[in-house]
C-alpha cells in the first residue's frame, strides 16, 4: 500500500502540473526564440550566427541537468527505495538524450560558420557526445533489466557512476585547451552583454517548463502501465 | 558565408525536436492512461 | 545503522571513490587532451618537426602578410610568451583575424608552422557591434592564456 500513496499523491500534481508546464514552456521558448531571431543586434564579431545561442545554451543546460536528475533519483532509489524514482530516471531519459542530441547538432551547425569546422575532437565536444552515448546506454539497460522483471538497481548504478561526465563537461575548458570557448555565464556575472542577454533566459526557462512537462507526461504514461501490468496479472491468476 | 541558412537550421531541428519529443510523450500518456481507464470500468 | 544508513554510506563511499579516480585520470591526461600546442610549446620543443600536430593563439596584430600568389597568408601566432610564424595556402574562416584566436592544423617544418588547415577560435565575450568594435580598438587577448 504504501508504494501505491505516493504514485496516487504524486498524480494529483502532475496531473494539472504536465498542462501547466506544457502552457507556460510553449509561450515562453517560443516568444524567447522570436526574441532571439529577430529583436537582438548582431554580435561584433559572429554577426547573425551568435542567434543560435538561444537555443544551444538550453540545450547544453537540458542534457546536463537530465542526468543531474537520473543521478538525484538514482540515489533516492539505491538508498531510500523511493517507489516513484526509477519511475523518474526513466522518464528523463529520453527527453535528456533529446536535448543533449539537439546541443550537439546545434553546436556543429554554430561551429561551421565560426570556427570553419562541423566538429572537432577537443575536449568539450568529447565529452558532450559521450554525455549522449551515456544516456542511450542508461535506456537500453533500463529496458533491458526492466523486461527481466528487474528493480532497475544495475540502471540506477549506471546512472550514479555516469555523473563523473557531469563535471568532466563543465570543466573541460578550463582544464585542457579547447576549441570551445569557455564559459560566459558565472556565478560572478556574464560576458554577454545585455542586448544580447535577454532573451535567453527566456529560452532557458521556457526549454525547462517543457522538459519537465515531458518528464511528467512519461512518469504519468509509465505510472498508467504499471497499473494496467498489475492489474493483468491480478486477473490471469485468481 | 551567409549565416542565416545556418541560424534557420539550427532552429528548425530545435522546434522540430523538441515538438516531437513533446507529442510523443503526450500521445503515449493519453494511450496508457485511456487503458488504464478502460480496464478500471471493466 | 539502520539498513538505510548503511546504503546511504555505502553509496556515497562508492561515488567518492569514482569521483576520486576520474578526476585523478583527468589530471593525468590534462596534457594529451589538450587540444593543441601553444607557441611557447613549439619554442620549447615539445611538438616535434614533421609530426602532425595543432597550434593554437592569438593572430598577431600586423602580423598578416598576404603573399604575392594570392593564396598564401604568412603571420604569425602568439600566446603572450612566445611567437611561431605559420604559412597556410587556402581560404580561412570568415572569423580568422589579427587580434582574435586561432588554431592551426599542420606540422612545424624548420621553425615555421605549415598548416593545412586554419580553424578560428573566439571568446566567450558576445556584443552588439557597436560595442564591439570599442573592445576591438582596446584589443583583447584574454581567450588563449588558458
Amino acid at each position: 500500500m504504501h508504494a501505491l500513496a505516493n504514485p496516487a499523491r504524486f498524480l494529483r500534481i502532475a496531473r494539472p502540473a504536465s498542462s501547466w508546464l506544457l502552457a507556460i514552456g510553449l509561450a515562453l521558448a517560443l516568444g524567447g526564440m522570436a526574441a532571439g531571431l529577430l529583436l537582438t543586434p548582431p554580435d561584433y564579431l559572429q554577426g547573425e550566427t551568435v542567434r543560435i545561442l538561444y537555443i544551444h545554451v538550453p540545450s547544453a543546460w537540458l542534457g546536463m541537468a537530465g542526468w543531474a536528475g537520473i543521478a538525484a533519483a538514482s540515489v533516492s532509489q539505491l538508498v531510500w527505495r523511493h517507489p516513484l524514482a526509477a519511475v523518474a530516471g526513466r522518464a528523463i531519459a529520453p527527453a535528456g538524450a533529446t536535448f543533449a542530441a539537439l546541443c550537439l547538432v546545434t553546436g556543429s551547425i554554430w561551429g561551421r560558420p565560426t570556427w570553419g569546422t562541423w566538429w572537432e575532437w577537443d575536449g568539450r565536444l568529447t565529452s558532450m557526445l559521450m554525455l549522449f552515448f551515456l544516456y542511450l546506454g542508461y535506456i537500453a539497460l533500463g529496458s533491458a533489466e526492466r523486461e527481466r522483471g528487474g528493480e532497475g538497481r544495475v540502471t540506477a548504478i549506471f546512472g550514479l557512476v555516469g555523473a563523473i561526465n557531469l563535471p568532466i563537461i563543465h570543466y573541460s575548458v578550463l582544464w585542457w585547451r579547447t576549441l570551445h570557448q569557455g564559459q560566459s555565464i558565472g556565478v560572478t556575472g556574464s560576458s554577454i552583454d545585455n542586448a544580447l542577454l535577454w532573451p535567453l533566459p527566456l529560452t532557458m526557462f521556457g526549454f525547462t517548463c517543457l522538459f519537465a512537462a515531458a518528464v511528467l507526461m512519461r512518469m504519468r504514461a509509465a505510472l498508467a502501465e504499471a497499473k494496467i501490468e498489475a492489474r493483468q496479472r491480478r486477473m490471469t491468476q485468481p | 558565408m551567409n549565416p542565416w541558412p545556418f541560424v534557420i537550421a539550427a532552429y528548425a531541428v530545435t522546434v522540430g525536436t523538441t515538438g516531437a519529443l513533446l507529442m510523443w510523450a503526450l500521445a503515449t500518456m493519453r494511450r496508457a492512461e485511456a487503458a488504464a481507464e478502460a480496464l478500471k470500468r471493466r | 545503522m539502520k539498513p538505510k544508513n548503511q546504503r546511504l554510506v555505502l553509496v556515497a563511499a562508492a561515488a567518492a571513490a569514482v569521483l576520486a579516480a576520474v578526476l585523478l585520470a583527468m589530471w593525468g591526461l590534462r596534457d594529451q587532451a589538450s587540444y593543441f600546442y601553444t607557441p611557447a610549446d613549439v619554442a620549447a620543443g615539445k611538438a616535434e618537426e614533421g609530426r602532425a600536430v595543432r597550434l593554437g593563439g592569438m593572430v598577431e596584430s600586423g602580423s598578416v602578410r598576404r603573399q604575392p600568389d594570392g593564396v598564401t597568408i604568412r603571420f604569425s601566432v602568439t600566446d603572450g610568451q612566445a611567437r611561431t610564424p605559420v604559412t597556410y595556402r587556402g581560404i580561412v574562416p570568415d572569423l580568422f583575424r589579427e587580434g582574435s584566436g586561432a588554431v592551426a592544423e599542420g606540422r612545424v617544418v624548420k621553425g615555421t608552422f605549415v598548416a593545412d588547415t586554419i580553424l578560428a577560435k573566439h571568446d566567450e565575450r558576445y556584443m552588439p557591434p557597436e560595442l564591439g568594435n570599442l573592445a576591438a580598438e582596446r584589443k583583447a587577448g584574454k581567450t588563449l592564456q588558458r
